[in-house]
């Protein structure tokens, strides 16, 4: 008690732009941490406030320390660690939210500004889509903002002189914005000169959540609502045109594994990579991939190698990077329509992609071995499984019935309706039971071109999955089932197949073309955003150096560019605010006496700065007695004019006499004497 | 090092004089501890972006880099050009507070915000000055001993807009304060010397006796002023009486009894300010020095320099 009497109170404004601030950046990182964490957070700033505004008492020492306690081990409960991005954040929101609490001086004040940028920076790891942007622009000038609120406040040990009045917001958040306009040149050449590192001070740490996409197993019978998301999976843009609608296949994980009801990738790698020979002309691409938290590099089947050391090109053209794609990238590779690899299948390979669970779906077994017997070859079978899904009543359906313990009899034999993955599962099923190695390969089937930039979109409503088989003569085959169930889906995205089967949203986007096309325009400035901005690496600082004639584009050669560019925005900015600032121009009066005292000035009889016309009239007087008739009214006229009724102001002819008035110096001796005169 | 800045700033800038405009050469600036703060979270920002090749991060720590160094330049601004057009400060007995007013000059299209001034080791005073306008503030001036205390440096600095920069000068104006004596002993005041100067003969009716008339100073009262005299234009001119009744009072150190000059300079002050409290006529007699009798403030002032000054001429 004695204690919160011994401190001034907090002066409220200073304090209200601090509680915004802080009350923003908590709501722009609430995307990252649990729920919980922000209502907390943003609970403890709504204490603060109204407890600045005599609402409630601010808690006391103890009680700060056992919340901040709590709080503590409430997030390591959460986590079980406060290492890494999310704990770190919600352990970075509480605290600034307590430091809050105690925000008395200052001081307090600046050190919750700093934990706001910091939860600013903490927003700016977790997402750089563009739409964001903005909102991180505007938490900065409020940041700015409230630093000049609180650097005008009055210090506890600075009077103020007189009693602030405090800046207006709208003054402040100019200033700030000026401010910030002003480094914004500054720091968009930071932005391209600044050296770049090829690589990471310390191990990125990544988050084990899979955003969306296609997954490493794929279980056709438990799905029974496929929601197609209209958000982009990746953008490509091509050297030349795009493959015709059939060859869109793009290549995600394949699957060897098969229990039964799921399918799983990985748990075997083919040994070696096999050269593929490709029989038609390649494609050359460059793919801007959207973050998955996965491995897998998108890539047009069949991607004729890897596009970056980091990445691996398994024997089955998968491309594996080494860490999780957890933000947007970008890679060049070549592809191949009509590749083909001639080297015989290793016996591992046969033996794990013709292995099937002992004892499921046998009445699938037993049809696949009747249609082998009856056919004469592989790719007879295969022809004979494609007829028999085509004329054997199966629909395509993204809303297929649950399918049991023995998901493919179900399918073939009682629903009869399922989407590509049910297909391409029961397709492979089939193979294998038969003895003929194949395999699900799941990605993306289609795409379209945005005609604002014209780069290829491929979206997540495009994921599809279809089956390889191995024949003898032909390599690795793609065979796509649910081409034959439903054909229109190798022309058509899931929207136009199966409009009642997606989410409002997009049949809304589907519905009117203009929002389509205005889609279509933010998506083309968003992947700009991706590409330059975002994308902007040590590789395209390279580039760019290279493009501005950098012969060998080194670190170095960054380095010199950033001194450069620094250098100038120094001097531009010294230019403009290093300028005296300038006077005020005085007005047609003020010119005009201005212009008589230089007369005056010129023959020795300067004005003092402290001295009021009539007194400079009076020191005339007594200096040059025969001056006075002629200079004493022209002063005294000034000083009626400026300080005199507003009565017959004859301005005009006080310009004329003063223009007219010519003055001289006085005899050297006279001068003297008027001197030691005036010294005495 | 504080101290030897100061100096080395003194003997850079040499002695100023007033009215003093404030120019490029002669202003210092630092980052603040908040301007400390903030550049070691840009560097942290830098560092994340750079290792997590973040692109918004980086842009971030750049804008906020950019901002920074603006706004030294803007805190640079705040204090250039502006001008010191005086310095004085009224005398001030010795330990007691008085106080320096000081008049500001913004001679430009800006206005100033949070000019702080101080006494060296004393607190600031703060001061906003509009765009092409005046500002006075007043400064506390603890005084010391008596005699003459120079001023030895005024700090003029500031901080606005954000807190990140604090520009400041050194001032090394000639600025002086009287500091009298402290009143103080508890001796009566002497008796009446009788001794009557002959411009002050006792008026037998009790009517109060004209002196004749002197320039109108602050603080006079309205009723002693010529009013008629005035609206004949004549400059401002004050009545002086010596009311009747009135006593007139030789002080000198010979009337003290206490042990030391200090002490009895002390008790002459006493007398001084108890004596002008109650009108009566008093002059000093100091060993080299001899004021007549008189009364007024300007009397007041005289003897009391007097004694804060004595010995040291």
């Amino acid at each position: 008690m004695s204690a919160a009497r011994l401190v001034p109170p907090t002066p409220r404004s200073p304090l209200s732009w601090v509680c915004a601030t802080g009350a923003a950046a908590m709501l722009l990182d609430a995307t990252q941490v649990a729920a919980w964490v922000t209502i907390v957070a943003l609970g403890l700033v709504g204490w603060r406030l109204a407890a600045a505004f005599g609402a409630v008492r601010l808690p006391g020492g103890i009680v700060r320390i056992a919340l901040g306690l709590a709080l503590v081990a409430a997030v390591f409960a959460q986590f079980h660690t406060l290492n890494g991005l999310a704990p770190g954040t919600a352990m970075l929101m509480l605290m600034v939210a307590i430091k809050l609490l105690e925000t008395r001086s200052r001081r307090d004040q600046y050190v919750v500004i700093g934990g706001v940028l910091f939860l600013l920076l903490a927003a700016c790891l977790g997402g750089q889509e563009l739409m964001r942007v903005p909102l991180y622009a505007m938490e900065a000038l409020l940041c700015c903002s409230a630093l000049a609120v609180v650097a005008y406040a009055p210090d506890a040990d600075t009077k103020a002189f007189p009693a602030p009045a405090g800046l207006r917001t709208r003054a402040v958040i100019v200033l700030a914005g000026r401010t910030l306009l002003y480094a914004l040149p500054l720091s968009v050449l930071l932005f391209l000169f600044f050296p770049r590192l090829p690589g990471h001070f310390w191990a990125v740490q990544s988050g084990d959540d899979a955003l969306t996409g296609l997954g490493d197993t794929l279980t056709p019978g438990s799905i029974t609502q496929l929601t197609a998301s209209y958000d982009i999976a990746f953008r490509v843009r091509f050297d030349g045109g795009p493959p015709a609608p059939d060859e869109r296949y793009w290549r995600g994980p394949v699957m060897h594994v098969f229990d039964g009801s799921t399918w799983k990738a990985g748990g075997y790698s083919p040994g070696g990579t096999q050269r593929l020979d490709c029989l038609s002309p390649p494609y050359r691409y460059r793919i801007f991939l959207e973050p998955t938290s996965r491995h897998w590099w998108l890539a047009l089947d069949t991607v004729m190698g890897s596009p970056s050391a980091n990445v691996r090109y398994t024997g089955d053209y998968q491309l594996i990077a080494a860490q999780p794609v957890d933000r947007p990238l970008s890679y060049s590779a070549v592809s191949c329509a009509d590749a083909r690899s001639l080297a015989p299948l290793s016996p591992g390979a046969r033996l794990a992609d013709t292995r099937l669970a002992p004892g499921r779906n046998p009445r699938t077994f037993a049809l696949a071995s009747r249609l082998r017997a009856r056919a004469g070859s592989d790719a007879a079978f295969v022809q004979a499984v494609l007829a028999f899904l085509h004329t054997g009543g199966f629909s395509y359906s993204l809303t297929p019935p649950p399918l049991g313990s023995q998901p493919v009899d179900a399918l073939l034999f009682q629903t009869r309706t399922g989407f590509c993955g049910h297909y391409a599962s029961a397709f492979v099923d089939m193979m294998r039971a038969a003895g003929v190695p194949a395999r699900v390969v799941t990605g993306y089937l289609g795409g379209q071109v945005n005609p604002y930039d014209g780069t290829f979109i491929v979206r997540q409503s495009d994921a599809h999955a279809w089956a390889e088989v191995w024949l003898e003569g032909r390599g690795w085959t793609r065979v796509d089932p649910t081409a034959v169930v439903a054909p229109g889906r190798l022309y058509s995205g899931i929207l136009d197949l199966l409009p009642g089967s997606v989410s409002a949203p997009e049949r809304l986007v589907h519905a009117w073309p203009w929002l389509g096309a205005a889609l279509e325009r933010w998506e083309a400035v968003n992947g700009w955003w991706n590409d330059s901005v975002v994308g902007f690496n040590y590789s395209a600082q390279l580039d760019l150096l290279g493009a501005l004639g950098f012969r060998s584009p080194e670190l170095r050669d960054a380095g010199w560019a950033f001194a450069a560019a620094l250098l100038a925005w120094l001097a531009w900015v010294s230019w403009q605010f290093g300028k005296e600032p300038g006077r005020p121009r005085p007005d047609r009066l003020g010119r005009a006496y201005q212009r008589l005292c230089r007369k005056l000035a010129r023959i020795g009889l300067p004005r003092a700065p402290d001295q009021g016309p009539l007194a400079y009239a009076q020191t005339i007087v007594r200096l040059r007695p025969d001056l006075a008739p002629r200079v004493r009214p022209l002063l005294e006229s000034y000083a009626e004019l400026r300080f005199g009724p507003p009565v017959n102001r004859d301005l005009r002819a006080f310009e004329r006499a003063v223009a007219h008035l010519s003055v001289r110096r006085r005899a050297p001796s006279l001068t003297r004497r008027a001197l030691s005169s005036r010294e005495t | 090092v504080r101290q030897r800045a100061a100096e080395w700033a003194r003997r850079r800038q040499g002695p100023d004089r007033l009215p003093l405009t404030l120019g490029r050469r002669r202003l210092y600036i630092l980052p603040t501890r908040a301007g400390i703060g903030f550049a070691v979270s840009v560097v942290t920002m830098l560092v994340a972006g750079l290792n997590y090749t973040n692109s918004v991060a980086l842009l971030l720590a750049f804008v906020l880099a950019g901002f920074a160094l603006v706004a030294m330049h803007q805190c640079h601004r705040n204090v250039l050009g502006l001008s010191l057009l005086g310095a004085a400060a009224a005398p001030v007995f010795a330990g007691s507070t008085g106080s320096l007013r000081l008049t500001l000059e913004n001679a430009s299209r800006l206005g100033r915000y949070r000019v702080e001034v101080a006494v060296a080791g004393e607190g600031a005073v703060a001061l906003d000055l509009p765009a092409d306008g005046h500002g006075q503030l007043d400064l506390p001036l603890r005084a010391g001993r008596r005699g003459l205390q120079r001023i030895d440096r005024l700090r003029l600095s500031s901080t606005h807009p954000f807190g990140l920069f604090r520009v400041w000068t050194w001032i090394h104006a000639p600025v002086t304060v009287v500091v009298y004596p402290r009143p103080a002993g508890s001796l009566p005041l002497p008796a009446d010397s009788g001794a009557r100067s002959g411009t002050t003969p006792r008026d037998t009716t009790g009517a109060d006796e004209w002196l004749g008339l002197r320039p109108f100073r602050d603080g006079d009262s309205p009723r002693q002023v010529a009013w008629k005299a005035y609206a004949r234009e004549a400059p401002l001119l004050v009545k002086e009486y010596s009311s009747a009744g009135s006593t007139l009072r030789m002080l000198s150190l010979e009337q003290t009894r206490q042990p030391d000059i200090e002490s009895r300079l002390a008790q002459l002050a006493r007398w001084i300010v108890d004596a002008d409290a109650r009108g009566d006529l008093y002059g000093l007699e100091l060993p080299g020095e001899r004021i007549a009798a008189h009364r007024g403030p300007d009397h007041r002032h005289r003897c009391l320099a007097a004694l804060a000054l004595h010995g040291s001429r």
